[in-house]
């Protein structure tokens, strides 16, 4: 799987630690998560194929629950099994549950439209927008092989852009992608009937 | 004990609501807990909201702490996150194990080709809102906290073109592509930059 594999608790642990850190320092959404994941669990550790995180994006959206909770989960299973999958949701709340806490318990007053605050944030929004960019710009390089599946998706996208629900996108790509599985075997299998005769 | 196990099966039939990301967990929660139950004031239940966006972690977690917390304590927002995270636990998982056994299998190998391109395109739509979000911003700066949804964008007509997130969107993909400098560093910078311009 990996170079040099770890042991179990060293991946739990590595789970646990990214994903408390990803949800402590990104803000917008599970989206938002995915240069960070991609940078530890692809490019870093090599736990992770390319594919792989794209397979991730396609079922955080068809599954129940919030997406950055489903993404742990299934970075988690993939890293560790079931095991892995708690400790990395565990990392996911732990930082909401501390920053919530302190400011529901102390601060409950609170000004949400502090200047600065907001700064920050807009800050880091516009920081998660490079990444995402440019991480956006590699899975189309590995997912869009050809002239069909660059079409294919290009669909999609205008789709999404106009509205409609990324579910019923991802729910009517998969009979297509079997569907042209299915296709491109046959095609294969006339012309190897083809060179026999 | 009872509040905090009817916090969490609360929690859990919400999170089995949220298909394809959180965005309608924020309506679910004032229909019950403001309107029907009256457990908690409008006035509280928007400052809660807008704290949420504006704290690190998925919004999705932060709100569920908050309402939990409000409800019963530490131990409240404890045993509500918990409720938000299990659909993911329990459905994610098991719909994960059972792809990483069946990768090989003809139906699931091109249902995931087909997933896949979807996502791809879910992805660039991620990218193009983040710019809308922080670049081309189509309401006013303060505002730009609410364009967190997934609706129509209003990118075609865009009316605000912010210089500070360009500057910092170009500087992270810079840092990150030809400096390799990590995700971590820079967030934290960004969010400095973001604070004090």
């Amino acid at each position: 799987m990996t170079s040099k594999p770890m042991s179990l608790p060293a991946r739990l642990w590595l789970l646990y630690s990214t994903f408390a850190r990803i949800a402590a320092l990104v803000v917008g959404g599970g989206y938002a998560m995915l240069p960070v994941i991609e940078e530890t669990f692809v490019k870093k550790y090599k736990i992770l194929t390319p594919e792989e995180l794209v397979d991730m994006v396609a079922l955080v959206q068809t599954l129940p629950g919030i997406i950055a909770v489903n993404s742990a989960m299934y970075i988690g299973m993939k890293v560790a099994g079931y095991a892995g999958a708690v400790l990395a949701v565990a990392g996911a709340i732990t930082p909401s549950y501390l920053v919530i806490v302190i400011i529901a318990a102390f601060f409950p007053h609170l000004d949400p439209k502090n200047a600065r605050l907001l700064g920050a944030f807009a800050g880091v929004r516009a920081c998660i927008t490079g990444l995402i960019i440019m991480t956006a710009w590699r899975t189309a390089r590995k997912t869009l092989t050809g002239w069909l599946e660059a079409t294919s998706a290009a669909v999609c996208l205008i789709l999404v852009l106009f509205g409609c629900n990324p579910l019923y996108i991802i729910l009517t790509a998969i009979p297509y992608g079997i569907g042209l599985l299915k296709w491109r075997e046959r095609q294969r299998n006339e012309k190897q009937e083809d060179a026999a005769s | 004990m009872k509040t905090n196990l009817l916090l969490t099966w609360t929690f859990f039939k919400f999170g089995m609501m949220c298909i394809g990301g959180g965005y309608v967990l924020v309506p679910l929660l004032f229909t019950e807990f403001v309107e029907n139950q009256q457990l908690i004031s409008k006035n509280t239940f928007g400052n809660l909201v807008s704290i949420a966006q504006v704290t690190p972690g998925p919004i999705g977690i932060n709100t569920a702490t908050y309402v939990g917390f409000l409800r019963n304590s530490f131990i409240g927002a404890a045993f509500a996150t918990l409720g938000l995270v299990l659909p993911a636990l329990i459905v994610g998982a098991l719909a994960v194990n059972s792809i990483n056994r069946w990768k090989d299998n003809a139906i699931v190998k091109g249902g995931l080709q087909g997933a896949r391109l979807a996502a791809t395109a879910l992805v660039v739509f991620a990218a193009i809102t983040f710019l809308q979000m922080s670049v081309f911003i189509d309401h006013a700066p303060a505002d730009c906290l609410n364009a967190l949804s997934f609706q129509l964008p209003a990118w075609l007509g865009s009316s605000f073109f912010s210089a500070k997130g360009m500057f910092i969107c170009a500087l992270s993909i810079i840092a990150k592509e030809k400096f390799n400098l990590t995700t971590t560093p820079l967030i934290l910078l960004s969010a400095l930059v973001g604070a004090l311009l």
